[in-house]
């Protein structure tokens, strides 16, 4: 966004004449990479590839297999904040000490070190990343000033700007390293409990036991009333630690939860680069053009909007479902491309306005005079106007999005089960809301409360730092955005 | 025309006059802010005689709003006015009065045109609704009575064809036609004193010279008192009486308009007045002042004009100056001509002057210093 | 351009919407890889039935016939059947039916954020920064972000074990109702069962008109500080306009224009919304049946539904145009407001 011209080659000679400072943030990047390099192969080989190589020519998918064993090898390297480094899995003796876990520590103790360590992780790369900034903006960019340092400087002293970028930051995190922050993986607890077994300490026995994770999950479950019940923070008779205690099948909440962390945030990103491209496509198209390519979008928009967006993606993906699209990421692509489908024109609608602002400016009329083409004047000139725009909106409809997700597989649609989504687990959770297994539903509720709060005042901030002078026009897309269709 | 001609010890307004409508006497006006505390308005004191028009020119920021600002009672949280501000109106004071109180003194006896007629207009009324509002609170009109006297106010600002536009909403107005609406507004209130902020900074060169005749002709008329309000000189020397100059919240120089022209005394002034392009026939170039007002955020203890004074000295740094009378000999005898400068008086030597302003500055609420020169 | 003429150019815009709207409607059921006439019948797989199924939906014509078909029987508001979840009764009884319900829960979620949102965000706009003003802030802003099927979840939890809870029963409190039922619409001019239907929908009404809620306190709260900051607002005072009057006249009504795109919109929200309310408190209305008809794959109901809900879009988005052409002159003038 800088006010000068940054082509690539002055900021390469740039870099070459003063290479010091980036050679400090790289080598630092590249420690940080080093010791969670499993981890990062792993969230790689997680993305829905599959929906890549399907679409790929016969030759190319040997090729592509060749490359996704290599990938998954990657993903087995030893991490150094893994389960298997401080692991929290372990068993009681009778005298009180521990075997299996972390030095000894007790299950909840070495989860809870676990969890600090990968946040402090995750906090070093946010410091990483705001250092690489100031690093470029001192010592690489061409200009002093330019209007994003302005921005930046108004974020930063926007404290409810900050607490939604404090609570997206933890969200994010719970997502990115959803396998190694639950208690339990989500393929030996959720997936295939019959596939594992764990080890105890049998007081009829005396001795150490051996029992498949399903069979000990049919002692753990959350069912209300009559005893049945492992709450928030409690362990279970197999001396299994539960952050957010278990769902009514007995399985782990707060693994279940990590994992839904993970689909929500895929589809909400997926869903939105679609929205959003297309939106800022079609805005800059607007913008520059007017006339008849307006009228047409406004009409194509309009009629999209004309139709309930929930329902149509509930229609839709039941459409879908039983074709190869959605079995992609256990239907987390086919909700992504219908959020993205249905949830561009509101996005559009939030940038149009600046876009057409832009467009009115003097420089693009210079820009159009001396010829310039115009995919370079929307390029150059309008984009970095718009797009801070965009970012208030991506943010406002993400949490938008999360909702609706959630809405679709409470009803039991959407993500395929048994992958877990949070909706899932309140409609799991609903029989027992007024029970002691209250927690099943109610954890999930209020952390999707506090992920679309945090969004919504991270869409704040960034607002308040483009555009300080307010907002009841901008605060009028706000609703659709932020409201998941209704759900 | 200046009304207290017989006072020559008008330097610092030490005694009220009686027969001014408006006595504006060491006003503060200051803004709380979480970081400092601004005095946008810092002791300035001034009055109106009926039927006079007093100018009030400075640079933005200089407080010229905030002064009509306090007059109108519209400071509101976080603005107050410091406890010894006094505003009399007709007698009556001002400061202290509840908001209710205000209700009746506003429009009633003070009326103000604001300076951007679209936006001072409520876009969802028609213009004669919203003369009708003013014509029903001050003067108990209402229904096809107040319709007809809103009619005949239009008429009177000189909107053609009042009948139908009386009707019409402010969008469907020209510029210079909502600002005459807006003055129309103003006259329904039936008010003594009229302040103008800016009236014309708004509007096209044409149009700005037929509302600066418009108001003249509507004072000699209805007998109006006009505080007129503007950064533009020019403005001044067309419609003023007499001129305040402000500078940084503080009333620099005071004088009858052609004295202020042909003998400007403070150096801020003259910079003004050099920066007018008419004064400069002849000249390659316009003069500017260099560098901006400051922002008032402390009790003055220098001459907050000082850093961009061709003429300061080092004393201008230290003290304070006060006003002083400085009417010089040419001039009529009671010119009422005064200057807040370290130079004046210019009968004295710098030292016995710069003394002067700093005894006169010290204890609070002095001012009752003869203009005698000796009492160090 | 004056604002009525403005008007009738946003109606006629709406035309075109409503086909296009219908168009995807079409390419999603027709061109979509299910057989509607094989969803129709079901897993028997008897091939007579399928092949007279065919016929009878026009499956057996070529597509863009089909199309035409399509677009004229619901132009000329031809519904047609229900197939599978109320086999063979006309889709107009069903909405006849099921669409009461949802009237009566949207109006009512549409009502109470506007009498009790609204003003609770004016009250915070007219006095911001102190206490009330941040809790209506900050309640508004939570209350908006609660998912509506988790809070239908726990009102019914809650209502339901009022006794335990709270020791009062929420269900024969002053009138006698179910809390997961649809409510009783019969002769509502009586009071009592007028007041009944309301009690039955009010937890619901609540739940689906949360986000409307929460948003328009919010954006009346900033509309009503900005508003109040507006130069024609210090003119009023000027002229000695009492404060209650300056609010009323000169603050309300301009605040009200940004917030009528909001009402409407939210309006129209609901309509999503009505599906996962009405599935957790059990009101039979059209999100259900809609619901209902999706899973069973009644695609020729969603397809009569669905244009009901495009036909219900686009006349909130004429009164929308109405109220605005109504409390703001500047509309269609020279692109203000528009």
């Amino acid at each position: 966004m800088s006010v000068v011209d940054d082509e690539d080659a002055t900021l390469r000679e740039r870099l070459a004449d003063e290479p010091v400072p980036a050679l400090r943030v790289l080598a630092v990047v590249a420690v940080l990479v080093a010791v969670e390099f499993g981890a990062l192969a792993n969230l790689v080989m997680s993305l829905p590839w599959d929906a890549v190589g399907a679409a790929l020519p016969g030759f190319l998918q040997g090729a592509a297999a060749t490359i996704a064993g290599v990938g998954d090898g990657l993903a087995g390297l030893p991490t150094l904040l893994s389960r298997s480094v401080i692991d929290n899995a372990g068993y009681q003796l009778p005298s009180g000490e521990w075997v299996g876990t972390f030095m000894g520590l007790s299950p909840a103790a070495a989860w809870l070190l676990r969890v600090a360590l990968i946040y402090a992780y995750g906090f070093v790369w946010l410091l990483v990343g705001w250092w690489s900034y100031l690093v470029y903006r001192d010592n690489y960019r061409h200009a002093d000033w330019a209007p994003v340092d302005d921005m930046v400087g108004r974020f930063r002293n926007h404290s409810w700007g900050l607490f939604g970028l404090a609570i997206i930051f933890a969200f994010v995190v719970l997502a990115v390293f959803a396998p190694a922050l639950g208690p339990t993986t989500v393929d030996a607890n959720i997936a295939d409990p019959y596939l594992h077994s764990i080890e105890y300490y049998s007081e009829e026995t005396g001795g150490v036991e051996e029992i498949y994770v399903g069979d000990a999950n049919g002692e753990s479950q959350s069912r209300g009333q009559g005893g049945e019940n492992v709450g928030p923070m409690q362990y279970d008779q197999y001396d299994r630690f539960h952050p957010f205690g278990t769902l009514p099948s007995g399985k782990d909440l707060f693994t279940f939860m990590a994992a839904g962390a993970r689909v929500s945030l895929f589809i909400g990103v997926a869903s939105l680069v679609l929205a959003g491209g297309a939106a800022v496509v079609f805005a800059l198209a607007t913008a520059y053009y007017k006339g008849l390519v307006d009228l047409g979008i406004v009409i194509a928009s309009d009629s999209i909007q004309a139709l309930p967006q929930l329902l149509v993606i509930m229609l839709a993906s039941f459409v879908l479902s039983g074709t190869w699209l959605a079995n992609l990421y256990n239907g987390g692509v086919v909700l992504a491309l219908l959020f993205g489908l249905t949830g561009w024109p509101g996005l559009w609608r939030a940038v149009r306005g600046p876009a057409l602002q832009v467009s009115e400016r003097e420089w693009i009329d210079a820009a159009k005079s001396f010829g310039q083409r115009p995919s370079v004047t929307m390029r150059k000139h309008m984009l970095p106007y718009v797009v801070g725009y965009l970012l208030i909106y991506a943010s406002l409809t993400l949490g938008g999005v999360i909702i609706g997700v959630a809405g679709l597989s409470f009803l039991g649609l959407g993500i395929n089960a048994p992958t877990p989504e949070w909706g899932r687990a309140v409609s799991a959770g609903q029989p027992y809301v007024a029970t002691p297994s209250w927690h099943i539903s109610l954890l999930p509720g209020i952390l999707i409360v506090i992920v679309v709060t945090g969004f919504n005042a991270l869409g704040d901030g960034i607002r308040d730092a483009i555009d300080p002078q307010s907002d009841v026009e901008t605060g009028q897309q706000d609703q659709t955005a932020a409201a998941g269709g209704g759900a | 025309m200046v009304a207290d001609s017989s006072r020559s010890d008008a330097g610092t307004a030490a005694e009220p006059a009686d027969d001014r409508l408006l006595e504006v006497e060491n006003l503060q006006t200051v803004f709380h802010t979480e970081r400092e505390t601004i005095r946008a308005v810092d002791g300035i004191s001034f009055g109106i005689a009926e039927g006079e028009t007093l100018g009030l020119v400075g640079e933005s920021g200089s407080g010229k709003s905030v002064t009509a600002r306090s007059i109108m009672g519209l400071v509101d949280s976080p603005g107050e006015l410091l406890p010894d501000s006094s505003i009399r109106f007709d007698g009556r004071e001002l400061t202290g009065l509840s908001e209710t109180q205000y209700e009746s003194v506003r429009g009633g006896g003070v009326a103000m045109v604001f300076q951007d007629p679209l936006s001072t207009l409520n876009p969802v009324y028609t213009v004669g609704n919203q003369i009708e509002e003013a014509l029903s609170l001050h003067r108990g009109l209402s229904g096809l009575e107040a319709t007809e006297k809103a009619i005949e106010l239009l008429e009177d600002v000189g909107i053609p064809d009042a009948a139908r536009r009386v009707s019409e909403y402010p969008h469907e107005f020209s510029g210079g036609m909502r600002q005459r609406a807006v003055i129309a507004m103003a006259l329904a209130c039936d008010p003594d004193l009229l302040i103008c902020d800016e009236p014309t900074t708004a509007l096209d060169v044409t149009i700005q010279a037929q509302i600066l005749e418009l108001l003249a002709d509507l004072q000699e008329e209805h007998g109006l008192s006009i505080l007129f309000i503007t950064h533009d000189m020019g403005v001044i020397a067309e419609v003023c009486d007499r001129v305040a100059v402000m500078y940084a919240g503080e009333v620099v120089e005071q004088a009858p308009v052609v004295e202020l022209f042909e003998n400007p005394r403070h150096p801020y002034t003259r910079g003004l007045l050099r920066s007018i392009p008419s004064t400069q026939r002849g000249a390659d170039r316009l003069e500017t002042i260099e560098g901006e007002v400051p922002t008032p955020n402390a009790p003055a203890t220098d001459c907050r004009f000082a850093p961009r004074c061709p003429e300061a000295f080092d004393a201008c740094r230290e003290v304070h100056p006060e006003p002083v009378p400085v009417a010089t000999e040419t001039a009529d005898a009671d010119a009422d001509h005064t200057a807040a400068c370290l130079l004046y008086p210019e009968d004295e030597t710098r030292e016995q002057a710069v003394d002067r302003h700093a005894i006169e500055d010290a204890p609070p609420g002095a001012g009752a210093v003869d203009s005698g020169g000796e009492s160090r | 351009m004056s604002r009525w003429s403005y008007f009738a150019r946003r109606v006629l815009l709406m035309i075109p919407i409503v086909f296009f709207g219908t168009t995807i409607t079409f390419v999603i059921l027709r061109m979509g890889p299910i057989d509607p006439a094989a969803a129709v019948i079901g897993a028997s797989g008897d091939t007579e039935a399928y092949t007279s199924v065919r016929r009878s939906l026009g499956l057996d014509q070529p597509l863009w016939l089909q199309y035409v078909d399509y677009l004229r029987d619901l132009f000329t508001l031809q519904f047609g059947y229900s197939w599978v979840v109320n086999r063979g009764r006309p889709v107009w009884e069903l909405i006849g039916v099921y669409a009461p319900r949802t009237i009566w829960l949207g109006f009512w979620s549409v009502m109470l954020p506007l009498f009790v949102g609204l003003p609770l965000g004016f009250y915070a706009g007219l006095n911001p920064n102190t206490l009330s003003d941040y809790v209506a802030s900050f309640g508004g802003i939570v209350w908006r972000a609660m998912p509506n099927f988790w809070l239908a979840v726990i009102f019914v939890a809650v209502l339901t074990q009022s006794e335990q809870l709270f020791g009062f029963q929420w269900e024969s409190w002053l009138v006698e109702t179910n809390i997961v039922t649809p409510p009783e619409l019969q002769r509502l001019w009586v009071p009592e069962n007028f007041f009944g239907a309301f009690k039955a929908i009010l937890p619901a009404a609540l739940v689906l008109g949360s986000a409307s809620m929460g948003n328009e306190m919010r954006i009346g709260r900033t509309a009503v500080l900005e508003t109040k900051n507006e130069n024609y607002v210090e003119t009023a005072r000027a002229k000695g306009v009492p404060g209650r009057k300056i609010v009323y006249k000169h603050v309300f009504r301009n605040a009200l224009i940004p917030l009528v795109p909001i009402i409407t919109g939210e309006a129209f929200l609901l309509l999503g919304g009505s599906v996962l309310v009405e599935t957790v408190f059990s009101i039979n209305g059209l999100g259900y049946l809609f619901y209902a008809a999706t899973i069973n794959a009644d695609l020729p109901l969603v397809g009569s539904l669905m244009f009901f809900f495009i036909l219900l879009s686009v006349g909130i988005n004429i009164v929308q145009d109405l109220l605005y052409t109504l409390i703001d002159p500047r509309v269609g003038y020279g692109g203000e407001g528009a």
